[in-house]
Parts: structure tokens; sequence; C-alpha cells
């Protein structure tokens, strides 16, 4: 077990090494990439959800203006899946065969010289399509269930025993619709063969599994194919997977011997890169009349594709969020003719906590007990799984801090009590217990001769922040000043990284730019060792201090001297080191490694007669372990807070019956505009966490997660109405 | 590819000979729908005649009434000081009714015309649309319907009729000025707009290649008060579920003169004569809202998505009134 240093809870906010890029709008995103000679692919989309292709006629699209090419099933070789990864596979690649699977899902793909003559001609391909009855809805009978998907199931005590001696019961059903991850960027991808080598420029969060989906798929060695993606527009999980037109843009660019580019369509970004499944949970709480609770049920069916998986454990959290010795969950998956499924912003968690936590608030109000205190009385202490100390939590800490903050003591619990002019008032609240989820990691450092440093990973910056506090983590473990450190990421020729996903990276990560970073201070030691001119002559790693870039005895500061004198008088132009981090082992470690934790507290406004619901506030109160950069950490949060707001007031993916998606567009998916977001206050708190030496824990996704369910209950404060099925909208309220 | 020709007219009378002659060809203002349109391949027009230069733009002031070029774009028009002044139901519309790059863009007669806002219009791998191909039946009326119309619909259409201004023009008994082959001629906007009835492909009394080139508004009288509410899910970017725009002139708690238009929930921007009969003469209070609101929603035709808006329109008109009342509950 590492020892954990002694170092603010609070790391410096400085501002983001690629804002001025990215405002003067010089960071290249995949969409911006264009090489010599590139040409454009256009896809056509299933326009039923089930049956087969009866024929594709293409005569018209081939003699179009521009046409190289316009590629269907009959001409696509078979190809391999990629490969296995920590969230599974890449879905199968695509034309593979005649049959369709979901409305949307391309048939077929039309590369032309310009993207308008691409465009125009993939609509002149003409589709027939021999239809079946497709299952598109989640209660369809028929649809195939898949129970247990990923063994998370929870079974503790006897929940039936439980709830028949309970002093109170909540039971209810909770339901989440399909949500769209739409990050600003729309995918792009270009596709460049060189001979047998392959460059593919992509929206991914990956680089390194699409490089190696890439090798398997196309039959190549890792070392000949390159993935770059050095800025990402967004991505909320949408850039986890090689999706299948991204295989089919690299294909066309094998067949038509010229690089081809493929910028998604908004529409696209509906169908061919994931959403959040829809969600239909049964939750059931038991108590004593303290308010202590005796029993938890959960159970969430979530819709699946035909021929994917998506790890998507809804139900699974509700069994260590609270002590309670007799609990039940069950997740299920059903097998559905839509679109695939896929990790959005705290994928199963922000749906699952909806539940958990409304149920928990109904609770406190047939308890007539306050949501906090509730909260309180049912805080796991130690793991309630495995009875494990946790690594670091202060969820009490979060209740305590948040409530302080947002003026919970102000809220009179009598629904409808709170009141200004029009508007009825409401307070709410949700706590959040968010998994742990660690990766390995490397990294490689660099000093040079001139005093500078150059870090680096296969890692991406999805806007999270990465480049900026991973310049700053080897800049403090270097002791090289931040302007003279660069850190770059985003290719997967760089030592490999895990996704930006799960909330794991910055762990992962932070540690290995710290290894990478220590291993370099200590070939300095080792060139030093015996060198009668250096003052740091046989020192110690632990007894060197690096600062300003000069290295100097820990009780002597006067004596030391620059990396730059060591690596000129040793003539060396650089030296480099590489660096890992392998997450902590859970079955030795002696402690249940632990995930973020959050206290969400939301002040709504909803119209008294109009039903117009407005979230006016929100104190989000997160223990993140060691938080390294104050700034990009808070933005974070606040955007994962957006990002709740849009869950639990706007967002919700239409599909009709057909399974075609009826608002596909950003004016008809509504998501939160800045007169949506009121004031978003967020508050740090705990320690660092001890399991990794960093002390770090992610960040990325518990921001969402709580928002949604203290939407609801600030809402059923404000007027007395439960509303157990998001998105909240005026017409439930009228 | 999509081509078509591009003409720029020099006069109105150039302009309205080139439309016209041409059967497919389409004037082009702002273009901030009809490009979208043709870029989603929702309309095909092989000529657009740019109209943006015709001298049809500015603001002028005469005999109670305030004289609009087609061609003013929403900005000018919401800063006007005579708007800012006397017609805060216009420039509320007008603020509301798109950001301000939109604004800038968008013209008055451009957003008199603009087209429906309905997902299925709007996406042409969607065979049933009667508004785009007559005859082909309405999807809409058969799937997710939340956004779309409760009056003057029928199983045809139920699309409805997006811009906030036109509520708001027809509760002034706006004008607008329409020139074509056969001359030029005034429609009140009150009759210028058609329900969907039958024919939902029809959306106004336009003849091909008749130009709006202006509208006059009616300057209220110096004791009315008038309000536009737009009322939706999310505070801006959006178009309403429902709104009002309600014109009142009051004295000593009774209602002298009233306009009240309703928007967001129906095939045209609604003009509620039954309403205004019930306001005028009777007491500014609660009971008479209520009473005006439910002759506003007299007549209207649901489906399951749109039930809720018969409640809300009425609300939003109750508060509408309210609000230029002062009345409280």
């Amino acid at each position: 077990m590492s020892v954990v240093e002694t170092a603010p809870l609070v790391g410096a906010g400085i501002d983001r090494v690629d804002g001025a890029l990215k405002t003067a709008g010089a960071a290249a995103y995949p969409s911006d990439v264009n090489v010599p000679g590139q040409v454009y692919g256009a896809l056509v989309q299933s326009t039923v959800a089930s049956g087969r292709i009866r024929s594709v006629d293409t005569l018209a699209a081939e003699a179009a203006p521009g046409v190289l090419r316009v590629i269907t099933h009959h001409v696509t070789p078979r190809l391999p899946d990629g490969p296995m990864t920590a969230l599974g596979a890449s879905p199968p690649a695509p034309l593979q065969d005649d049959r369709i699977l979901h409305h949307g899902q391309h048939v077929a793909m039309v590369v032309a010289e310009t993207p308008e003559e691409a465009a125009a001609a993939a609509r002149m391909v003409a589709v027939e399509y021999a239809a079946d009855d497709a299952l598109t809805g989640l209660g369809d009978a028929r649809a195939e269930l898949v129970e247990n998907p990923w063994g998370l199931d929870s079974d503790r005590g006897s929940v039936a025993e439980a709830l028949a001696t309970a002093d109170v019961k909540v039971s209810a059903t909770y339901t989440t619709p399909d949500n769209t991850n739409n990050p600003l960027g729309l995918f792009a991808t270009v596709a460049v063969w060189e001979g047998g080598k392959l460059t593919v420029h992509d929206t991914t969060q990956w680089p390194s599994m699409a490089r190696a989906t890439f090798a398997k798929v196309f039959g190549l060695p890792e070392t000949s194919v390159r993935v770059l993606a050095p800025y990402v527009g967004g991505a909320f999980g949408n850039g986890l997977r090689v999706w299948p037109h991204v295989i089919l843009t690299v294909l066309a660019a094998r067949l038509v011997k010229r690089p081809v580019k493929v910028v998604l369509t908004r529409p696209q970004m509906f169908t061919s890169i994931g959403h959040r499944p829809s969600s239909v949970q049964h939750l059931t709480l038991g108590a004593d009349r303290s308010g202590t609770l005796t029993a938890v049920e959960h159970r969430a069916t979530s819709p699946v594709a035909m021929e994917d998986d998506d790890y998507e454990p809804v139900a699974a959290s509700s069994a260590v969020s609270y002590a309670c010795a007799n609990v039940l969950t069950r997740d299920t998956q059903a097998r559905l003719h839509i679109p695939d499924p896929t990790s959005m912003r705290a994928p199963a968690e922000a749906q699952g906590n909806f539940a958990l936590e409304s149920a928990l608030d109904e609770l406190a109000v047939a308890l007539r007990l306050d949501p906090v205190e509730l909260r309180l009385r049912n805080y796991a202490e130690n793991h309630p799984g495995n009875g494990l100390p946790w690594t670091s939590k202060a969820l009490k800490e979060c209740y305590l801090a948040g409530a302080e903050r947002f003026g919970w003591s102000r809220r009179d619990p009598e629904p409808r009590s709170m009141r200004d002019g029009d508007w009825l008032v409401g307070y709410g609240m949700a706590g959040v217990t968010y998994p742990w989820y660690a990766q390995p990691c490397n990294a490689r450092a660099t000093v040079r001769r001139d005093g500078s440093a150059f870090v680096r990973s296969a890692a991406t910056d999805i806007g999270t922040g990465t480049y900026t506090v991973m310049t700053q983590v080897s800049a403090d473990t270097l002791g090289i000043p931040l302007g003279r450190v660069r850190f770059d990421l985003g290719d997967s020729d760089m030592p490999a990284a895990p996704q930006a996903g799960g909330s794991g990276l910055t762990g992962a990560l932070a540690t290995a730019v710290r290894d990478a970073c220590e291993r370099v201070v200590q070939q300095v030691l080792d060139l030093v060792r015996e060198d009668g001119e250096s003052p740091l002559r046989g020192c110690r790693r632990e007894e060197v201090t690096v600062v300003d870039g000069r290295l100097h005895r820990r009780d002597r500061p006067a004596e030391g001297e620059s990396y730059a004198d060591v690596l000129d008088r040793h003539g060396k132009e650089e030296l480099t080191a590489d660096g890992t981090s392998t997450p902590a082992d859970p079955s030795t470690l002696g402690m249940a490694p632990a995930g973020a934790f959050g206290a969400k507290f939301v002040e709504v406004r909803v119209d008294a007669d109009l039903g117009v619901v407005r979230v006016a506030r929100v104190v989000s109160a997160i223990d993140g372990g060691r938080i390294l950069n104050e700034k990009t950490a808070r933005s974070q949060i606040i955007g994962g807070t957006v990002g709740g707001i849009g869950q639990a007031l706007f967002e919700e993916t239409a599909t009709d019956r057909t399974g075609r998606i009826a608002n596909a567009t950003l004016g008809d998916y509504l998501v939160p505009v800045n007169a949506d977001v009121g004031d978003m206050d967020v508050v740090f708190v705990g320690e660092p966490d001890r399991a990794t030496p960093a002390g770090t824990k992610g960040v990325g996704e518990i921001g969402l997660v709580g928002i949604a369910a203290a939407v609801a209950n600030a809402v059923h404060h404000a007027t007395g109405k439960r509303v157990r099925s998001l998105p909240i909208t005026l017409d439930d309220l009228l | 590819m999509l081509p078509f020709d591009y003409v720029r007219a020099a006069d109105v009378d150039e302009a309205v000979n080139l439309l016209a002659a041409d059967p497919s060809a389409s004037y082009l203002a702002g273009g901030t729908t009809q490009l979208d349109l043709m870029k989603d391949g929702v309309l095909g027009p092989e000529r657009l005649v740019d109209i943006t230069r015709l001298p049809l733009r500015g603001i002028t002031r005469s005999d109670g009434a305030l004289h609009v070029g087609a061609l003013t774009t929403m900005e000018e028009l919401a800063a006007d000081s005579a708007v800012e002044r006397a017609l805060p139901i216009v420039r509320q519309a007008l603020l509301l009714g798109a950001s301000t790059q939109l604004r800038n863009m968008a013209t008055v007669g451009g957003n008199l015309l603009q087209r429906a806002r309905c997902r299925y219009f709007r996406d042409p791998t969607v065979p049933e649309c009667n508004k785009r191909d007559p005859g082909s039946g309405c999807a809409a009326v058969e799937h997710s319907a939340r956004m779309h119309a409760v009056l003057g619909v029928s199983e045809k259409c139920i699309a409805v009729h997006a811009s906030d201004l036109a509520v708001a023009l027809v509760a002034l008994d706006a004008t607008v000025h329409l020139q074509g082959i056969p001359g030029r001629r005034s429609v009140p906007l009150t009759q210028f707009y058609r329900e969907s009835g039958a024919s939902p492909d029809v959306e106004n009394v336009l003849v091909h290649g008749e130009l709006i080139t202006g509208v006059t508004i009616p300057m209220p009288p110096a004791a009315a008060a008038s309000h536009y509410l737009k009322v939706r899910d999310r505070a801006s970017y959006e178009f309403a579920l429902a709104s009002a725009g309600v014109v009142l002139v009051t004295r000593e708690g009774t209602v002298e003169q009233a306009r009240v238009a309703l928007g967001g929930v129906a095939s045209k921007p609604w003009r509620c004569l039954e309403a205004e009969q019930i306001l005028t003469g009777s007491p500014a209070t609660e009971e008479t809202f209520r009473e005006a609101a439910s002759a506003s929603v007299q007549g209207a035709w649901t489906v399951p998505g749109t039930a809720f808006k018969v409640e809300l329109a009425q609300r939003t008109l109750v508060r509408a009134l309210r609000t230029v009342s002062g009345v409280t509950p």
C-alpha cells in the first residue's frame, strides 16, 4: 500500500493550457482535419427497424457527379469483430449481410470528391426492404431477456422477510427515457492508407483501443496502425468504441485508394454512436419507525441492441449505497431492434440513482423525517457488501457541508409551503455513491538539456482538462516550471492509456505520469552517483527536492544543480523514462476502493399555474479525494450538473413505433441552454483517497448523478406532486 | 448535388416577374428556414430569386400606424423606438422568438412565412406528410405529437404555426401588403393564413409569385396595455408549447377593448374573437379571464400527446390577461 503524500486537498486552479488554442479556433478537432487527396463518404441508413434488404439500386448514385464508389453489403469483405475490452467489444463490422437490426443502420456508403456530392448521391441510393415486425418497446413481451448480464446482481439477507415486518414501506416504479449524448463536436473520421500502414484521425476517447480494433478488424500488426485524437469536441461516452461507420470509413479508404473523410450529420449522431438506454425500475424500501432501512429491493430493465453489448448495471449501486442488511438487486436487459445503447456520462448510475434517491425521498415523507437525516441514519461507514473500510469516504461531510451552504435548514418540510409570487419554491436533495473504476496506464517523461520537459501518453482530453492537469502533475513532480513543461496526448504511438471514461483516467494517468517523472529524477541521481563535480553525488531520491528545474539536497538547499547542468556535463541531450500505474487490487488491499461521493441540493421554481419548472440553484458537495486542479474539477462538476438538469427536465429521445428517432436535431432534442442553468455552487470535501499515491478519485461523472432525483424531490416539495418518470415537464404538473 | 439557379432581383417588379415565370422558383430573403429545408431535401426550388437588396427595408410611422418593410430584420423591428415604447407585445414576441444571430438575418416577411416545425414535415424519409406531399397522410397524428397543434387542425395535419411575431401581429390587426402579377393588394393578417383543413400544403392566400412587400401595424390606443407570454420547456431557444398575445384597454376595472391571440397551439396564428367578446364590457376579473380562455379553445382537436395543450393554452391566456390588467387571483 502506498503512502499518501501530504499535499493540499485541492490543487491550484490554473487556466487550461489549451484554452488559448481552443478559443482562437486553432485546435484541430477531428472534423477540422484535412489531408491531401481526401475524398468524402456519406452514409445511407435503413428506414426500417427490422427485416432484410431486398435490393439496393446504386446505378443513379454511381452515375452522379463526383461519385467514386458506392459500397454496399454486396461488395464488403467479411470482417472480424474487434477485440474484447474492459467495456466489451466494439459493435460488429457493418455491411456484413442483408439483415436490418435497427432503424438508421448503415446500409451503404457513397464516396465522392466533395461532401455535397457524396450527400446528394447518398439520397439516390434506392433500397428496398422486406420489413419484419420490429421489437422496439421495452415492454414488448416477445423480447429476449438477458438476466444478470454482468454477474452484479446482489442478494443479501432476506428482503421478503424484512418487507413483511417493516414498519414503513414505499414501493414504486420509476422510468427514464432514452437520452442521446449529443457532444457538440460532430464525430469525424479521416482514414489514410499508405501502403500497409493505416492512420486514422478519429473522434475517440480511447486511441489505444481504437488501434487494437483497427489492427484486428483489418488484419494488421498494431505497429502499422496509428490513431490520432489530439482534440475531441466532447463525447460523454460516445467515443469509447469503434463504431461501424468508422470501420466503414477505413474500408472505403482502402477500396478507393484515397484518404476518406466522414463527418456524421447531427441526425446520424443519434443512431450511429450509442445512447443512454431507457429504464423501467421497480424499487421497494422497508424501514423501521426510526428510519433505519431494513430492506432495499431494486429491479431494473434496460434495452440492449440485438447483436451488441452494453455495460449498464442500473440497479447494482443500490446494494452499496446504504447500510442495510437485506438487499436484492436485479438487472435485466431486453434485446430490441434499436440503435446501440452505450455509455453516456455516468452510465447506469444516472438512471439507477434517480430511482433510489427518489424512493429515499418518498420514504422520508412517509416517515416525516428530514431527507438528510434519513440518509445519515443509514450511513454506510464500511462497504455494505464486504464490510471492509472504504479507502476514503466523506459522504457525511458532503451532506453537512452541502446542507450548510444551501441553507437546507430554512426548508419547511410541508409540500407547497414555500412560494415566491407565481412560483412555488421547492428544496430537494440526493446522495451519490459513485463506483470505483481503475485501469492500468502508461506514460513517458523526457527532460531535455535545455531544462524543458516533454511528457506524453496515449490518453485523450475530451474537454475535461487532461492536458492541463497532467502538465501540472508533470511540473510538480519534476520540479520544472509549468511553462517549460509540455504534456501531449491523443496519439496511439504514445504509451498505452485507458479511456477517458468511467471517471478513471485522471487517477490512472496521474499515477503513471508521476511514476515516469520520478524515474527521470532517479536517472539524474543515477547519473551523478559517482560524479565528483556534482553536489548531489551519492544522494538518494528522498534526500533531494527539485524546485525551478534545480535539484538540491533537502537539508542543505544551497547544495544542488539544475537538470541542464547535469545533462550538459554528461553530454546527454535528454533523459527519458517510462512510468506505469496499476490499479489497486481489491482482493489484497484490505479496504474497499471508493469512487467519489456527493450530495446534491437543488432549489426549483415551479410556476403554480403553468407548470414550468426552473432550477434556480444547485449546491454540489463532492468527495473526489484529492482534487488536482480546482478550476477544471469545478468545471467538471458544473458540466455534469448541466447534464443532470438536462436529464431531469429536458432530454428525451423520442422514438416512433417504427423505430425511427423523431427528434434527431438539437432544435427538437432539448438540452439546457444558459438560461436554464441557475447558480452553481461546488464544494470539495474529504481527504486524499488511500487507494493510489495520487489520492485522487474521478470527478468526471459524479457531477451529473443525483441531480435528476434532487430535482424530482424538489418538485415534489414545491408542488406535492411526485413525478417518477423523466424528464419532468410542465404537462406533468398542470 | 441539388443544383439551383441563383439570381438577384434589381427591383420588386423584376423579382415578381422572375418568380411568376418559373413555377419552381422561390424568393430568398434571410434564408434562415429556407436554406435548412433545402439542405434537408424538404424544399427543392430550381431557382432562388434573392430579394435582399430590394428597397423594402425600414420602418416609418404615419396615421397612427407603423409601416414595416418586409425585409426589415427581426432585430431592427425589435430595436425600433416606437415598438419599444408602444408595442411591448411585438418586441417581446420578437425577442422571445429567436436568438440574436437569427434576428439579425431573419426578415419580418420571412418570419410570417416560416414553415412548420413538424418533425415529420422536415424529414423527407417519412413518406406520410400531407403538407409536403398532399394525400400521403400524417405521420405526426400516429406518433409523437407533443409539440403539435390542437386548434384549426384535423387528422390530415396537426402541424403548428410556429411564428411568435405573427401571433402579436394578428392580435394587433396588422395588414400585409402584397405585390404580384395582377398588381398590389392588402390583406388583413387575420385573413392571410389558412387553417390546415383539407389542404395542409396551402398555408396562406399567396399565389405563386406574390411577394410580401410590407406590414402595417395599427398603433393601439394610448391607454392600451399589451403583452406576449411564451410558455416552453426550456427558458430560451425553443418554440412555444403555448403563447398568448393580448392587447387590453381597461377603465375602472372594466375591459373596454380586448384583442387576444394564441400561438403554439394552432395551425395558424389564432385570433380569439369569442374570447374578445366575452372580455369586452366585462369586469377585469379572474372569472372573466377564465371564461374568455375557455372560449378561446373551443373546437380543439387533440391526440393523446397534445391533450395537455388545451389546458395549457387557457392558463397561458389567463396569465397574460392578469399581467396586462394587474389583476391577481
